[in-house]
């Protein structure tokens, strides 16, 4: 815990550098006003999920393919693995976040009339003594709940389809390296 | 449903989920490389050269973004609600309305609370909440993504290959001494085997 209160110190000392280098500044457009705004409200883990997974095929695979400190063929199989890894664990990532939230939503609902006890199972007794952010214990409940969720799915589902999409990967680029070779030969002839 | 525990749950962290991110978060990268790492190990169609640069590669993966995570990603969201916070960064009318109520001076400094210390029509807090929350997301995903999709694959790859390096020597140094041990042993067995021909009254 010590190393982590060093790092949250280090943290807060370079954040404050670099904010008091940063000079005041406001926002005039509309338009970035809004799309701030609608960040704001349609953004939340499944989303930021999706939006990490897609940011990731652009930028990975080029990485591993541009890592000049192992051999090629290492290269193109690293490469092909992390983009089956990113699709299945994007895939999964989304579903198990997105369904979790929605069961938290159903299940966590503050007890009022018109609400059917099973709606509130997940509610704590401490919203009728005064929880004063509901939203907080539900995104805190969500996250175990999706924990829990993905230490199973992690690998019963990532792992089994990523080595499946690694091999079919794997597969390609070889193919494709044989009708390289091919279209050079015939070329040369 | 045991209410006790989700009790438990919203008086640790119905304040601050934020909180218990770093310790799910270090369960949830720990299983997803062991996973994956099981992937690895048992797929028969990637070579061992392969397996000893990958494995490695998952393991520094998991590690290197628990870190990233949390220096980089906490970092930016932290710095992103700071500056919306104390007014550096805000829609141009609530500065000015701020400005208006006598508290212009104040916009910018590291601890002035807008939430907290200006009093603001019910439309124009409003406002203020949804750009601070837009901030705030924003500045999160563009950590996340600066320190799991760039800063983590390369750091993670120059430790993998490192440690790929170094198996593969051991693994020559292994079989260079395995080669250096059977050659040892036949130039011991043959002037032996020999000598045991020449000079044994029975001759094989």
């Amino acid at each position: 815990m010590n190393i982590l209160f060093k790092v949250d110190h280090y943290i807060s000392k370079i954040t404050r550098s670099i904010y008091s280098n940063v000079p005041n500044m406001t926002v005039n457009n509309q338009k970035i006003i809004n799309g701030v705004k609608w960040v704001g409200e349609h953004i939340s883990s499944p989303q930021n999920r999706l939006i990490l997974g897609a940011s990731a095929l652009m930028s990975q695979p080029f990485i591993d393919l541009y890592n000049k400190n192992v051999d090629e063929e290492t290269r193109k199989t690293s490469a092909a693995r992390t983009v089956a890894k990113i699709i299945a664990g994007t895939t999964t990532g989304f579903l198990v976040r997105y369904y979790c939230i929605k069961a938290i939503d159903t299940f966590a609902k503050i007890p009022k009339k018109g609400v059917k006890p099973w709606e509130t199972i997940l509610t704590p007794d401490m919203v009728k003594t005064g929880l004063k952010n509901l939203g907080n214990y539900k995104q805190a409940l969500g996250t175990i709940l999706s924990l829990w969720v993905m230490l199973f799915t992690n690998f019963a589902i990532d792992a089994p389809f990523t080595k499946y999409l690694t091999n079919k990967f794997i597969n390609k680029v070889h193919n494709y390296e044989q009708y390289k070779k091919w279209r050079e030969q015939v070329n040369n002839e | 449903m045991n209410k006790s525990l989700l009790n438990i749950i919203a008086k640790k962290f119905g304040k601050d989920p934020g909180k218990m991110l770093i310790h799910t978060g270090v369960i949830g990268w720990g299983m997803s490389a062991a996973a994956q790492i099981c992937a690895i190990v048992f797929n028969d169609k990637l070579k061992p050269e392969q397996k000893m640069f990958m494995i490695p590669q998952e393991f520094a993966d998991a590690m290197v973004n628990i870190v990233s995570f949390y220096v980089i990603t906490r970092g930016f969201s932290t710095l992103g609600a700071t500056f919306v916070r104390t007014g550096r960064l805000i829609p141009k009318n609530i500065s000015n309305y701020i400005k208006k109520i006598g508290f212009g001076k104040q916009i910018g400094k590291i601890d002035f609370n807008i939430n907290k210390h200006v009093k603001m029509p019910k439309n124009i807090k409003a406002e203020y909440n949804d750009f601070k929350k837009g901030i705030e997301v924003s500045s999160t995903i563009i950590g996340s993504i600066l320190s799991c999709n760039i800063i983590t694959p390369i750091v993670r790859n120059l430790y993998a290959s490192k440690r790929q390096e170094q198996n593969i020597a051991k693994l020559n140094i292994k079989k260079n001494t395995q080669k250096a041990n059977i050659a040892s042993y036949t130039n011991y067995i043959y002037p032996t085997m020999q000598t045991f021909q020449n000079n044994a009254s029975l001759k094989i």
